[in-house]
């Protein structure tokens, strides 16, 4: 099969895509994956042809999963968005949203007031189309980037590089410090580059593609230098590992990206490698725990099966139980915006009801977007798998 | 090394009733996918073996089966596998409470959304046409804004069948609602009618135009979940018998059938990978070692003690036409095609014999393992099932999912 080709004619018109989107199934407004990608596109691609219920797509790729023809229809998707909004005025609301890290940036000097301020206006961000019920992150205290320059490391000849994005590095930057925690248990050094931008997922699913472009040439370019210098590249946020070594190809034409793309991996995977090879600190304490996992839509793209679920396997007394209940309905930014709020809540309500029946008050999850709806929508603790194995190896020195 | 005692190479039925069998067995499984499969295109039903050669019906699936000939899967299976494999299937049916009925020794003839007969083999409860058999008076009823099913047009086709001219037809239409938004599918409906007031506003609304005691037909709308709970919760209320017919994609009794085997497999441990694009194999000394996905970032490779090959024929990826010859792209396998591919088509439309390109593919032993062209075993530990198999069109004969339950079950018991 032939990767990263935009052929709409590569589509049968089967319709799988239609059953397993989950937009499709909670609102009648979008018109489905199948006619808004593929079979618009042939028209798109002759002429200006706008399609009002593209809007609604979410980007989660669960029709790109389904298609058993190989088209990249959430993808066709956000190409005709981009095409959409190259004239036309992008509201206040989007450009919010697709500009978390300048936003985070403007407001790391004082994220305490920033957080103030913003629970404060979510009055007035409700006026801009910002739903004033939906999970808006707040901002840590430190970033990332402050805390890991802190840190002291003991350095090996190993080494990694870690990718933080936005998320984890202003939202939720204890994830990062447990990947490093993680990594030295594992005699590996972690390298943090300070040129990295924004993945520019957030950007892309709102139609901001020039911007994107620009943030992916430079995140391919320090990409490629580490990766040509042997360097293994290491990503917690799913979107992210998405975006870098998939979403890069079929969005743009930088070249490199499949080359570094192959040393490029996700946190949990990079470890279950590890233990392929018989290199893994296996050192795990006992923890007799209970909780429940949810798959990002965005990790299952990957074509990986879910490490998180195999490496969490190998923690003595630990009962991890897969949700499997399909998306959370968050996306990214999508259940951010008022007029998605609803849909996105409706998508993530089986998911929700699943983990409230299950009696476990805490989801395991590697996407920092679908740990924060989750934890809206089911009223539960969430963690990243690799905040456990932290626990696991610090168990065992007890 | 991460070894599995079977990778299973592909997501459709073939490949879940392969993963099934092999999991009951004892084995350690993973399962690698791409694509949902083709069960919710059109695949809610089993057909095993509706026409023969000459397009004359079978007249039982049994019957059938004994009349194919020496190329056909169902010969190399065997019919005690066969019988083992319907029963198997079944089985796993009823335990995970969305049951099948029907059995080898009847062909059931279901109507479809154009007002004809197919014949078939198992369908689920919400196919059952007993009591449309027994009925002097049928309901066709349709849904207003539905596309794709037409109540007068059944009606008329059904005049015209034998068996069922003598029924006098009543055709009546309820108001969904779901005119707002997109073109309404079978799949709206049947998702409207998964939530309970969904549920509720369609009783309403059917006993308006629904006389209790009335066989009705009706697309196939009755949830989307494998259970029988809408069915049952609808006939309870309105006393009436509903028979889901045949339809076009999506498939809601294919949704249903895949949801309940993905399910059942999770629930029994098998490993399943989304998006993998299986491309190449590790071959040693006659046995397959592992095989190797091509990510879009790298190559992953999956090392098991057997494999089974059931990643679909031409439109699932897993055979490849080229002028002139076929190629099975991951082990390399031979396929027996005329170099002049003029020859693959029979070109006479609506003829009554198959279409050669169909009965292309690969030849396998009894045990399911791939054969060269003078019939030795080509790799010991790797099983093929499902489309990839030469000598059936399934789509003529209406063998489809038959041949990809009794192969795959076949190959998993052969390992």
């Amino acid at each position: 099969m032939k990767k990263h080709h935009n052929n709409p004619d590569s589509c049968t018109a089967c319709t799988v895509c239609i059953a397993n989107c989950p937009v499709t199934a909670a609102t009648r407004k979008f018109r489905g994956p199948k006619m808004v990608g593929p079979t618009l596109e042939r028209m798109r691609l002759s002429q200006d042809d706008i399609e009002p219920s593209l809007e609604y797509c979410s980007n989660c790729k669960n029709c790109d999963m389904s298609c058993p023809s190989g088209v990249p229809i959430s993808t066709l998707n956000m190409l005709a968005r981009a095409k959409y909004f190259k004239n036309r005025k992008r509201s206040l609301r989007d450009w919010i949203l697709s500009h978390g890290e300048k936003m985070a940036k403007l407001s790391a000097a004082t994220p305490g007031m920033a957080n103030f301020g913003m629970k404060m206006s979510r009055g007035i961000l409700k006026k801009i189309g910002i739903s004033d019920k939906a999970p808006l992150p707040a901002y840590a205290s430190k970033s990332f980037s402050k805390l890991f320059k802190n840190l002291k490391q003991t350095s090996y000849p190993d080494k990694v590089v870690f990718y933080p994005g936005c998320f984890i590095n202003y939202n939720d930057p204890q994830v990062g410090m447990d990947f490093v925690a993680v990594m030295q248990a594992n005699k590996l050094e972690v390298i943090v580059e300070e040129g990295f931008v924004c993945c520019g997922s957030p950007l892309v699913v709102n139609g901001f593609l020039d911007e994107a472009e620009e943030n992916a040439k430079q995140n391919v370019q320090i990409l490629k230098k580490w990766t040509d210098k042997g360097y293994p590249i290491i990503t917690c946020c799913t979107s992210c590992g998405l975006m870098l070594k998939q979403e890069y190809q079929e969005l743009f034409h930088i070249e490199g990206v499949a080359e570094y793309a192959k040393h490029l991996y996700d946190a949990d995977e990079f470890l279950l490698d590890l233990h392929d090879q018989g290199r893994l600190n296996t050192n795990f304490g006992t923890l007799n725990e209970k909780y429940m996992y949810h798959a990002p839509c965005h990790l299952r793209a990957q074509g990986m099966g879910l490490p998180g679920v195999e490496l969490l396997a190998l923690i003595p007394g630990l009962d991890v139980q897969d949700a499997d209940a399909g998306c959370c309905g968050i996306s990214g930014n999508y259940g951010f915006k008022d007029d998605k709020y609803d849909i996105s809540m409706e998508i993530g309500s089986g998911l929700f009801k699943t983990i409230k029946e299950s009696g476990r008050d805490t989801v395991v999850s590697e996407c920092g977007t679908c740990r924060l709806q989750i934890g809206h929508g089911a009223n539960v603790k969430t963690l990243h798998p690799l905040t456990l194995v932290r626990k696991s190896y610090e168990a065992y020195h007890k | 090394m991460r070894e599995y005692d079977i990778v299973v190479i592909g997501g459709g039925l073939a490949g879940l009733m392969a993963a099934a069998a092999a999991t009951k067995r004892g084995k350690k499984v993973t399962l690698l996918s791409l694509g949902s499969g083709t069960l919710t295109i059109g695949g809610g039903i089993v057909d095993v073996m509706g026409y023969l050669e000459g397009g004359i019906p079978a007249a039982t699936p049994n019957a059938g089966l004994l009349q194919v000939g020496a190329e056909h899967p169902y010969k190399k299976i065997g019919r005690p596998a066969i019988e083992e494999s319907i029963r198997f299937f079944k089985e796993i049916c009823e335990q995970e409470g969305y049951s099948y009925i029907g059995n080898l020794d009847k062909t059931q003839w279901i109507p479809t959304a154009a007002g004809t007969l197919k014949p078939t083999c198992l369908v689920p409860r919400t196919m059952d046409t007993t009591e449309l058999k027994k009925a002097d008076k049928v309901t066709v009823l349709g849904f207003d804004a539905l596309k794709d099913f037409y109540p007068s047009l059944i009606a008329k086709n059904f005049k015209k069948i034998p068996a069922f001219a003598q029924k006098e037809y009543e055709v009546v239409m309820i108001d969904p609602k779901l005119s707002e938004g997109r073109d309404v599918t079978a799949l709206d409906v049947a998702r409207w009618l998964d939530t309970e007031e969904g549920l509720a506003s369609c009783i309403e609304k059917m006993r308006n135009v629904i006389d209790s005691g009335s066989v009705v037909i009706i697309p196939p709308i009755l949830g989307t979940r494998p259970n029988y709970a809408v069915k049952e919760k609808l006939e309870k209320a309105l006393g009436c018998h509903f028979v889901e017919t045949a339809s076009v994609p999506p498939s809601i009794t294919g949704l249903r059938l895949r949801t309940m085997l993905v399910r059942y497999l999770k629930n029994n441990g098998v490993r399943i990978v989304e998006q993998a694009i299986v491309a190449k194999s590790i071959v040693e000394d006659g046995k397959c070692v592992a095989v190797i996905t091509e990510g879009v970032d790298r190559e992953r490779t999956y090392y098991a003690k057997s494999f089974i090959l059931a990643n679909g024929g031409f439109y699932g990826g897993g055979l490849l036409a080229e002028p002139g010859k076929v190629i099975e792209p991951i082990f390399n396998l031979p396929v027996e095609a005329p170099t002049d591919h003029e020859l693959w088509a029979n070109y006479s439309l609506f003829s009554s014999e198959a279409q050669p390109f169909a009965k292309l593919g690969l030849d396998v032993d009894e045990k399911m393992r791939p054969l060269d062209a003078n019939g030795k075993v080509l790799l010991n530990n790797v099983f093929v099932a499902g489309r990839n198999l030469r000598g059936y069109d399934f789509s003529f004969e209406k063998s489809g999912n038959g041949v990809a339950i009794a192969s795959g079950y076949q190959a998993a018991m052969s390992v």
